[in-house]
């Protein structure tokens, strides 16, 4: 733990976090549910590296880097099931 | 309403899809350095396949993909991974003598080829999980239901 500020980040991103789950729980139509996910995905991605970085540990970088290249191939999929599926 | 998604997505999944397939197949090497292994790598590339059956179509996906070639490999993982067990049978079950007395993967520990079997069995639950789920996944997208 050599900087702790790393941890301040996070928090911000977990605030992020917390406003867009809010959009996710509430949102009255299904594409702002996905665009909700998607940002959910990518603010996690950012908490990852950041914390990644606040617990001194480069290893942790790996599974940001998996979630990322997974998140969106899981908002590709739902993208092309609302679009009329796979046919 | 076709079957495949538009010209961004294609191309922009014909640069994700080797991209996935390297960092998967790097999970699935160091299995025994970092988190991750066999069936986090699977995984990994069974998402690039997915990638692939999304951005491609299903009609493209059934030129490529061919049934008996992926439940052969399939079956060829489960018997590595059981091979590897047996290296040490003389001693015990599942005894690494690789590691102990082996010819190779007994290296300084840390490095890419120590660990003994484990890289071994890395590698075949690797496949074996890859090829599992581009089976099931394919499967499911070939089955209808609708329309017909």
């Amino acid at each position: 733990m050599i900087f702790t500020g790393f941890f301040y980040g996070a928090i911000a991103i977990a605030l992020g976090a917390f406003i867009t789950l809010i959009r996710i729980m509430l949102g009255p139509s299904v594409p702002d549910r996905v665009v909700g996910v998607d940002t959910l995905n990518t603010l996690i991605v950012a908490g990852m590296i950041l914390l990644g970085a606040a617990y001194d540990r480069v290893i942790y970088i790996d599974i940001a880097i998996v979630y990322a290249l997974l998140s969106y191939i899981g908002t590709l999929v739902i993208a092309k099931y609302l679009q009329g599926g796979l046919e | 309403m076709g079957s495949d998604m538009g010209l961004i997505v294609k191309t922009m999944a014909r640069a994700t899809i080797p991209l996935i397939g390297i960092f998967g197949a790097y999970v699935i090497s160091h299995g025994h350095l970092t988190p991750g292994g066999g069936f986090q790598g699977g995984a990994t590339i069974a998402g690039a396949g997915i990638l692939f059956l999304i951005a491609f179509g299903i009609n493209e996906a059934k030129e490529k993909i061919n049934k008996s070639l992926y439940s052969a490999l399939e079956g060829l993982g489960g018997l590595v991974f059981l091979a590897a067990g047996m290296l040490g049978l003389s001693v015990a079950f599942f005894y690494n003598t690789l590691w102990h007395n082996g010819p190779i993967f007994n290296g300084e520990p840390g490095t890419l080829l120590s660990a003994g079997y484990l890289p071994i069995m890395n590698l075949a639950v690797g496949l074996k999980v890859y090829t599992g789920l581009v089976s099931a996944v394919f499967a499911m997208a070939l089955f209808r239901r609708w329309r017909k």
